[in-house]
């Protein structure tokens, strides 16, 4: 079998009997396919949406929300091929080593293994979101002739570096539904089954295999498919609503005999202008708050992080501070500026001010935590609520680190920096999200304490799999799709192995 | 034609030896009344904004009075070695949100009190 088709026009009760079912046409569903396309599996991925997106199809995607205030779960994703991508920013960066070790700092941090583990796969990962040659941090002496990178004195912050998937006719990153589309056709052994709902995950008796997935259409078709092994590759807001949703056998869901899935659930916070940034000399190179594309075709833009050594001698987690818009200082703000520079002996006359973005790693929280509601949706499937978290430790760490590139700043006699927020209510007040979502099927070693092994197998279960940022323990402050697309790569890999 | 141009050289070389004279000694700056600190308070050019940052300084010294804070001050060397060297020491305080060196705020906290 080979090419798109459409579930609704499926015979009813059909059973589809693939060597491999992936579930979820996004990043990592599609990443996988191709991936396995010339393994001489029978490869079935299976998009609950189609080709654009459909309100019916997206209302799936409505739950409740409780806690600190986030983005309605129906908003922060897309359901169609080619899932978030749709509408992703193309923000791309490696994780760092740090964001693998266990660390004492944070609690329930720690992969079951290091970086250089999924390094085989960062190359073709960053094809496949088109990023552009690899450049990153070595970006330093490449861009010299756009301008200077902000000195900063010895310390724990860096200008860093991220690049962008290739915009198209100048407006989109890659969407991977679009991109692809004709890759998954021409692929022998790829089925994409569109509007394809996967309603529960059924396992044996002894729960330990997938039997088969139950999948149903909006236009009310309900069939089977029969896989030897399956990937769940629905996003982690997805993946945890489908294991705990199919609980005819194991009582609290598939997987969740630990009652770990869902929980952990994460996100990038990104608080609006966070902090004030003056440059006494005026002076910022423009690829800190716009693009900057290289000769070799890179798209890049800089921001601020913290160094790994920082981390560990000040107990914070990774974030990324970027420079926004120009803004202009009040009074009592000239009059801090005019006082400090002159100090440092600094004329500041020419000095200029900009706001400061940022994105927040989130410390791990078991209470941070998706449950199935009461409500149905049309499929007969429960929604979910989120139970949504955001301490004041967080907030703190971040803090910590902004001022230390301040501290850096003044070391340099640079610049100097102002601090936006104090109180929780400040920060919740500026609070935005990246919709990054992550962690609530995470990966540990031990069934205890994580709902996959190294391998992205679910515990106890033998022939399922999850892919995708929802097994990230812990995420630093890189953009998860090229490196969720990465471990991706890895897990077909591992699949090649256990299916030959 | 010589005289005339030797009058406007003894002119010129007045005006340059007066102009050195306003920025030595600060003729045509702001001018403040005389206080016991001005040994420190000299040392700010423009008091006027140190005064206004001062005013938040103040408040992160609870207890603080112009001849403690003075004695601190004159113990620890020139501002301008100070304020320089304080970051890379990781003497830094916060003052209303803004990062600075703990010498800067308090030599505006002083200008704040006098």
């Amino acid at each position: 079998m080979s090419s798109f088709l459409d579930a609704r026009a499926l015979p009813k009760d059909t059973v589809l009997t693939p060597d491999l079912a992936i579930i979820g046409g996004g990043p990592a569903g599609i990443s996988l396919a191709l991936h396995l396309a010339d393994s001489g599996l029978n490869i079935l991925l299976l998009e609950s949406g189609g080709m654009t997106f459909a309100p019916p199809t997206q209302s799936l995607y409505q739950g409740s929300e409780t806690g600190v205030s986030y983005v309605p779960l129906e908003s922060g994703r897309l359901r169609y091929l080619g899932g978030s991508t749709n509408h992703w920013g193309g923000w791309c960066r490696p994780l760092d080593e740090i964001d693998f070790e266990s660390r004492d700092w944070v609690p329930h941090s720690g992969w079951p293994f290091a970086r250089k583990e999924i390094e085989p796969y960062f190359a073709r990962a960053q094809e496949l979101v088109e990023a552009g040659p690899w450049v990153y941090d070595a970006a330093d002496s490449a861009v010299s002739d756009s301008g200077p990178v902000i000195k900063l004195g010895e310390g724990g912050v860096y200008t860093s570096w991220f690049q962008f998937s290739k915009t198209r006719n100048g407006v989109l990153p890659t969407h991977f539904g679009e991109r692809y589309q004709a890759d998954l056709k021409r692929a022998a052994h790829v089925t994409t089954l569109l509007n394809a709902n996967v309603t529960g995950i059924r396992v044996s008796h002894d729960a330990g295999q997938v039997d088969h997935l139950d999948v149903a259409t909006l236009s009310g078709n309900r069939f089977t498919v029969k896989p030897r092994h399956a990937v769940l590759a629905a996003g982690a807001i997805e993946c945890a609503r489908i294991l705990l949703a199919s609980d005819d056998v194991m009582k609290s869901g598939v997987g969740n005999g630990n009652d770990l899935v869902g929980r952990f659930f994460a996100d990038h916070p990104i608080p609006r202008n966070v902090a004030t940034l003056v440059l006494f000399d005026g002076r910022c190179a423009p690829f800190y708050s716009n693009f900057l594309t290289l000769p070799n075709g890179a798209v890049m833009r800089a921001g601020l992080s913290p160094r790994a050594q920082f981390l560990k001698s000040h107990g914070v987690v990774g974030s990324l501070t970027t420079i926004e818009n120009e803004v202009k200082l009040d009074p009592f703000a000239t009059a801090a500026v005019e006082t400090t520079a002159e100090a440092l002996g600094i004329d500041a006359s020419r000095g200029r001010a900009f706001s400061l973005g940022c994105g927040m790693e989130l410390l791990p929280d078991p209470e941070r935590r998706l449950t199935l509601s009461g409500e149905r949706d049309a499929l007969g499937m429960p929604r979910l609520n989120l139970a949504m978290t955001i301490t004041d430790d967080d907030f703190a760490r971040f803090r910590v680190t902004l001022a230390e590139l301040g501290r850096q700043l003044l070391a340099a006699k640079t610049g100097m920096i102002h601090l936006s927020y104090s109180t929780r209510a400040e920060w919740l007040k500026a609070m935005d999200w990246g919709n990054h979502h992550l962690g609530t099927t995470r990966m540990h070693d031990d069934p205890k304490r994580g709902v996959v092994d190294a391998d992205s197998k679910v515990h106890g279960v033998g022939n399922l799999y999850v892919a995708g940022s929802s097994v990230f323990p812990t995420y630093g402050s890189s953009n998860p799709t090229m490196n969720l697309v990465a471990l991706t790569l890895r897990l077909g890999d591992h699949l090649k192995k256990v299916m030959a | 034609m010589r005289r005339r141009g030797l009058l406007g050289g003894m002119v010129a070389a007045a005006l340059v030896a007066a102009g050195g004279a306003a920025w030595r000694f600060h003729l045509f700056g702001p001018h403040y009344p005389p206080t016991p600190y001005d040994d420190l308070l000299n040392q700010i050019a423009d008091r006027e904004p140190a005064r206004v940052f001062g005013g938040a300084a103040l408040k992160t010294m609870p207890g603080t009075n112009a001849a403690g804070l003075a004695g601190m001050l004159r113990g620890q060397g020139t501002l301008a070695a100070a304020a320089a060297s304080d970051p890379a020491k990781d003497r830094v305080t916060e003052v209303s949100g803004w990062v600075v060196p703990k010498s800067v705020a308090r030599y505006a906290a002083l200008a704040a009190l006098v």
